[in-house]
């Protein structure tokens, strides 16, 4: 089968050792590539041991169609077990690296062990070379990438981690093309923990694959279409701040450390506000509708905002003007923290001062105070020190009932949609397999379009419909999902796709069934390493069930426990897992993971 | 007084962002905005409550017309 190049690089950091190995047409078949490729790499590979230590590893993972001349597919998925949830953690990322890594020959690459001096990767076709990193190490990630670039040339691809991610802040990520960023559940640290800088990889060969002028046709095709649709040109101005004025509106936008849903100065802060400020906007190798919006930040330096930094270094904070958020958001990409972790941390700390459980305070909208903030928690210290490991962490460290409002799942902190009055996106963040994030399932439009407030079984199995479309077959094939969910780019194309890159396409029941098992692949990765679950690590955290909105439209609204722990159960039921949201033997055998169901030794 | 409220594009294929208007008796909504929205992909909501282009608009009712997003 084509699509795959068939190849794993293997670089080990302790002994230097450079390894490339085959990839099998089975896990080809049942994994095909990004998030698939990882969860069963680290399954296989990464058991019992300290995220931070050297025997964690770092999978970079692309798919089948990643690089190719298709709309949006240069991405690829970094993947590790994660040091702030202790679980599976992945994200993925849009670079010119992982355009780079398949041309030079290789789906993913594997990195293990520990370097013990800060280096970094430089890959260039078969070429594989560890390289000292010492005049990079400290750089903010823009500076380092340029750098990298000066050396290896322009015509590179590179991942790059900052301060963050060397001090092994639990949320750090790893950056790219001075702001595309990826790995929120602290990739950036593991790659920190390794004293790996970065990784440059340029490739100069063809993917290979089975039907390369279909391809292209259908390519071409799928741009044109794209750039025909109805909210093309509204898209390109305002790309996910579109969301800023409509999660408003709903009242989901994160206020406040997500005690409200909507902002009073949201208009100094929405899509309309941006387009004002605006002076350029960037994206993705290989994508016609780039997201990423370029403003001058009130430091007159460049700063790529979209929906989710916005929602959490504005509103969630009390910060009402778009070009401090945009330094704020600048600051995080240049550190390699993530913004959305961040800006819960900064939250979390906000209202702890408000409520008198630490000091010195922080105020809301304290817009010097969070620069500084910022620094220490990427160093460290003062306030930073409460934070540094997300907001779980944090709630244990100040007490005081803090738990409640800590807004995280699984140690991982919820991204930018309040759902006090929405209990499908609840159950989504609830059970997502990294943590609170909303890659997996975005469900509020969909829930508002039938009935917000409802708990039914059809809300469940929704949320699932995503999980396995977005969470298992994007993830994997790996391309964007944003031509699908945000412009309606028919979602038809990609199994032709498939079919000309690799010589066969896919049928729903072969998508459902690739989500399921990685589903169930995660979902036990995570029970392995926790020695067991429970379900009340599928649930939001207390404030969406028992404080009530107390401005807005909705005011009053909260979600109601025991009819969130009916559609829990109905979603465990549904996928095949026990009470405790623990996969049944013969749901893993099912779905081929008879290995998996017997490492587990669950027989129910 | 019915307030209408027009999020993202569909503000732009409206040519507004709001309107008010008084209703003496009540009307589709189809009939009292005459616009052609792409249907489905908007949503209709009228007093927090999921309504569609044919639902009755009452004197006072607050209507927003909003497209399907998917939140990235």
């Amino acid at each position: 089968m084509k699509g795959n190049l068939g190849k794993i690089l293997r670089v080990n950091l302790s002994d230097g050792r450079i390894s490339k190995e085959e990839i099998s047409e089975e896990m080809r078949r049942r994994f095909l590539g990004g998030r698939g490729f990882a969860a069963k790499i680290l399954w296989d590979e990464v058991r019992g041991v300290d995220p931070l230590s050297e025997e964690n590893k770092v999978v970079f993972s692309t798919g089948p169609l990643t690089g190719l001349p298709l709309p949006s597919s240069g991405k690829m998925v970094i993947a590790s077990k994660s040091p702030l949830t202790g679980g599976y953690g992945d994200g993925n990322i849009g670079s010119m690296a992982a355009v780079h890594l398949r041309r030079a020959g290789y789906d993913v690459l594997i990195v293990e062990g520990r370097s013990e001096i800060p280096c970094y990767i430089a890959i260039e076709d078969e070429e594989v070379r560890i390289l000292d990193a010492r005049d990079f190490w400290g750089k903010l990630t823009f500076d380092a990438q340029d750098k990298l670039q000066t050396k290896h040339g322009r015509n590179t691809g590179v991942l790059v981690i900052g301060p963050a991610g060397e001090n092994m802040v639990r949320f750090a990520n790893v950056i790219s093309q001075r702001g595309r960023a990826g790995g929120r559940p602290g990739m950036g640290a593991v790659m920190g923990s390794k004293n790996l800088k970065a990784v440059v990889v340029k490739g100069t060969g063809t993917i290979p694959v089975f039907d390369g002028n279909r391809l292209r046709e259908m390519g071409k095709e799928g741009y044109r279409e794209i750039k025909g649709k109805g909210n093309y040109d509204f898209w390109i101005r305002q790309g996910t701040m579109q969301a800023f004025e409509w999660c408003n509106e709903n009242s989901c936008l994160p206020t406040y450390n997500f005690r409200e849903g909507a902002f009073r100065f949201s208009k100094r802060l929405d899509g309309y506000a941006l387009e004002k400020v605006k002076v350029d906007r960037k994206g993705c190798p290989l994508c016609n509708m780039q997201c990423g919006n370029i403003i001058r930040d009130s430091e007159n330096r460049d700063s790529e905002l979209d929906y989710e930094n916005v929602g959490m270094l504005g509103p969630n904070i009390g910060i009402d003007n778009l070009r401090e958020v945009g330094v704020l958001n600048r600051m995080a990409d240049e550190y390699g923290a993530d913004t959305i972790s961040l800006g819960s941390c900064l939250g979390f700390l906000m209202e702890a001062s408000e409520r008198k459980l630490i000091d010195p305070r922080i105020e809301w909208g304290d817009f010097e105070g969070c620069k500084k903030l910022i620094e220490d928690t990427v160093k460290k210290k003062g306030l930073g020190k409460i934070v540094f490991e997300g907001v779980q962490k944090a709630s244990e460290r100040v007490g005081g009932g803090s738990r409640d409002w800590a807004m995280q799942v699984k140690g991982l902190e919820i991204s930018a949609y309040n759902c006090h009055a929405c209990p499908g996106m609840a159950l989504s963040f609830g059970t997502s397999p990294i943590g609170a994030h909303h890659k997996d399932a975005w469900v509020i439009s969909w829930e508002i379009s039938t009935d917000r407030f409802s708990y039914s079984q059809e809300k469940v199995e929704k949320v699932i419909e995503l999980q396995r479309i977005r969470g298992g077959w994007f993830e994997s094939m790996t391309t964007c999902r944003l031509p699908w969910v945000e412009v309606d780019f028919g979602l038809h194309w990609y199994p032709k796709y498939l079919e000309a890159a690799r010589g066969e396409g896919i049928s729903q029941e072969e998508i459902s069934e690739l989500g399921d098992r990685i589903y169930a692949l995660i979902r036990s990765y995570w029970i392995r390493e926790n020695g067991g679950w429970s379900r009340e690590r599928d649930y939001p955290p207390s404030r969406w069930f028992e404080e009530p909105l107390r401005q807005g439209d909705l005011k009053g609204k909260r979600l109601d426990r025991a009819r969130y722990d009916e559609m829990l159960s109905q979603y465990y039921e549904i996928r095949g897992w026990n009470e405790d949201g623990i996969p049944r033997k013969e749901s893993l055998e099912g779905l081929g993971l008879d290995d998996v169901a017997l490492d587990l030794g669950k027989d129910d | 007084m019915t307030e209408f409220k027009f999020l993202g594009y569909l503000a732009e294929i409206c040519g507004r962002k709001s309107l008010g208007i008084s209703l003496e008796n009540p009307r589709k909504l189809r009939d009292i905005l005459e616009v052609e929205f792409p249907e489905d992909r908007s949503i209709v909501v009228i007093n927090q409550r999921v309504g569609n282009f044919d639902s009755l608009i009452r004197n006072g009712d607050k209507v927003v017309i909003m497209p399907m997003i998917s939140g990235g």
